[in-house]
């Protein structure tokens, strides 16, 4: 019996261990994780003055949110071009969601369902695309830009967002399709319904959460993509939030806490969406990857 | 499943067994109207520019980008390529950050994974808070960075100053010897959470009552995860090992914003450098040539990707 509880308890103490070590860890990432998010944030909170300090105010002595208040003032030269910026991005990113989900839906339903000839050489192609980064494309597509007008407007930013959205879109869709049975299209067939309207109406109202998730995903995407519109959008008036808040950064005098504001305020947006939307950003995610 | 009455009526037309190619594709015309909008977009934006980037690599092109001026010139830009010193230590550079990267992003994702398996209070804010770097842009995750990491006024320097760990601030991206793994360390940072949730998901297929059963036979911790756990996640772990590398081969933005590759081209990967040889110095044809190396290298590693993808995907397949 004492035998039995000792061996129970040295076994408890050693799974607590691990535990232990495992709590400890977690504490040491999070402190990585968010220590840059809350500089970040302390760092906006001061004048530059303020900022330019050895060693650091851990806390600012003034906090001011007059960096915030410089970035959303309409009649400022700055607050007029973030706030463009920041139009900007909602435009393009809002667009290039709605395309990529019209166009993969039907896409990502018949790559699922349908077996017709050269499918599997098809799927293979959509996947390869997002193994390849942009820059393979960018001086063919910075050529084709250029030939079709469309240098220093957003269509060309939609138009190749669209490269690497509807790949993941396709991808991330197909997966909840395949977890939907076919037996319900099968059910509604044989009641009389053409094999649009079994998709149409049975298939896409069940599919809402991985419309859901594929466009979280589509815009935080285009929110965040740099590389395409660092190249192909030279006019302040058209720059996206990435490339317009270079801006606040020169070699010489970098007004380190107007930048920290502005890059606090890009991040907002896609952190809120993520964090309200989360169970259905993670699963799309993992459904195609894990096979339960 | 084979059973279902009615799934005949799927095929449109009953299928003989033998059968031509163009009336399997004619009897399949309307499933092709699905996917023509993606493939129509996809032609444009990505076929096209495979084909052109491998037509300019073949080519001397004038740096103001006249295409009418420009000249054969064979294999030319692929010599230069091959025969420079600096391809070598760029490539090298790219392995490194590639490989360091990958692994450390996929150890620590696997530590949070294990660790954030069991339920506890505060599990789920706590996941949530993990996430964020993953969430949020690489271009403000590069800036933060370079001000964490300044060399005059940077936290990191100053926090290790006030532990009494160093006396004076470390430079560390303006310096040859330390900038390319003072990226790698926000790299992870900015990774590390991907492969936590693809592990988390990949944590809850393990059986619990096989674990269980290990832990009455008496194994250890370290056994049960060893023995049980991990055999498990192998298929999720070589999904998430093969595309962190492809992620980080294909970086651009945090070397570009913070260092810009340098200096003296030690943090430069093959990215950076081909934007830097096409959109910094016009020499397009170098560049193309560049760009059809690393396309083909892409290729390797997608063949694994897309096995390990469609791994069971046409045994599920349906009507």
């Amino acid at each position: 019996m004492t035998m039995e509880l000792s061996a129970g308890a040295a076994k408890r103490r050693g799974a607590g261990g691990w535990r232990w070590s495992g709590r400890i860890f977690l504490l040491l990432l999070l402190g990585f994780t968010v220590m840059p998010m809350i500089w970040m944030f302390i760092t906006s909170l001061k004048t530059g003055f303020a900022a330019m300090q050895y060693p650091p105010q851990w806390w600012p002595a003034e906090p001011t949110l007059e960096n915030y208040w410089r970035l959303i003032d309409p009649s400022g030269n700055v607050g007029r071009d973030f706030i463009q910026y920041f139009w900007n991005s909602i435009w393009v990113s809002t667009l290039t969601t709605i395309l990529a989900v019209v166009v993969a839906v039907p896409a990502a339903y018949a790559f699922s369902r349908f077996r017709f000839p050269g499918r599997n050489f098809l799927f293979f192609a959509v996947l390869l695309r997002n193994m390849f980064p942009a820059v393979v494309f960018l001086v063919p597509l910075f050529i084709l830009m250029k030939a079709l007008g469309l240098v220093n407007t957003h269509g060309s930013l939609i138009l190749t967002y669209l490269t690497f959205g509807l790949p993941l879109a396709i991808w991330l869709l197909k997966g909840f399709y395949d977890n939907i049975p076919v037996q319900l299209e099968q059910a509604a067939r044989i009641d009389g319904a053409t094999r649009f309207q079994a998709f149409f109406l049975i298939v896409m109202p069940l599919s809402t959460p991985g419309i859901i998730a594929t466009s979280i995903y589509s815009f935080i995407g285009a929110w965040n993509e740099y590389i395409y519109a660092y190249t192909f959008l030279t006019r302040h008036d058209q720059m996206t939030l990435p490339v317009g808040i270079q801006r606040f950064f020169s070699e010489n005098a970098t007004d380190w806490p107007g930048l920290m504001a502005a890059t606090f305020m890009m991040s907002i947006p896609v952190v809120v969406l993520f964090l309200v939307l989360q169970r259905y950003f993670v699963r799309a995610l993992t459904e195609g990857a894990v096979k339960h | 499943m084979s059973t279902v009455p009615g799934q005949a009526i799927f095929r449109d037309v009953p299928e003989p067994r033998r059968i031509g190619l163009s009336q399997k594709v004619w009897n399949s015309r309307f499933d092709y109207l699905y996917v023509a909008p993606a493939l129509i977009v996809m032609l444009i934006v990505i076929g096209y520019p495979i084909y052109y980037t491998i037509e300019l690599s073949f080519f001397n092109t004038p740096a103001s980008l006249a295409l009418s001026a420009k000249q054969f010139n064979g294999l030319d830009n692929y010599v230069t390529i091959l025969t420079s010193p600096v391809f070598w230590k760029v490539t090298w550079q790219t392995v490194l950050w590639t490989v360091l990267s990958t692994f450390f992003a996929f150890m620590i994702g696997l530590g949070a994974a294990l660790a954030l398996h069991r339920e506890f209070a505060g599990r789920g804010v706590l996941r949530a808070l993990l996430l964020i770097p993953w969430v949020v842009s690489a271009v403000a995750a590069s800036y933060v960075w370079k001000w964490l990491y300044h060399s005059d006024f940077g936290a990191i320097s100053a926090m290790l100053t006030q532990v009494g760990w160093i006396d004076k601030p470390i430079n560390f991206i303006d310096n040859t010897n330390t900038s390319l793994y003072a990226l790698i360390v926000v790299n992870v940072w900015k990774e590390f959470s991907f492969a936590m949730i693809m592990l988390m998901a990949g944590l809850q297929t393990v059986p619990d009552t096989l674990l269980r059963a290990a832990q009455v036979d008496g194994a250890s911790p370290w056994q049960r995860f060893w023995h049980v756990t991990f055999p498990h996640l192998q298929g999720v772990s070589m999904v998430t090992l093969l595309l962190l590398a492809v992620q980080n081969f294909n970086s651009f933005i945090i070397p570009w914003i913070m260092t810009g590759g340098g200096p003296a081209g030690s943090s430069d990967i093959w990215i950076t450098h081909i934007y830097q040889l096409a959109f910094g110095r016009q020499r397009w044809g170098v560049a193309s040539a560049y760009a059809v190396i690393l396309f083909i290298v892409m290729m390797v590693l997608g063949y694994f990707y897309v096995r390990a993808l469609t791994k069971g995907d046409d045994a599920r397949a349906a009507g």
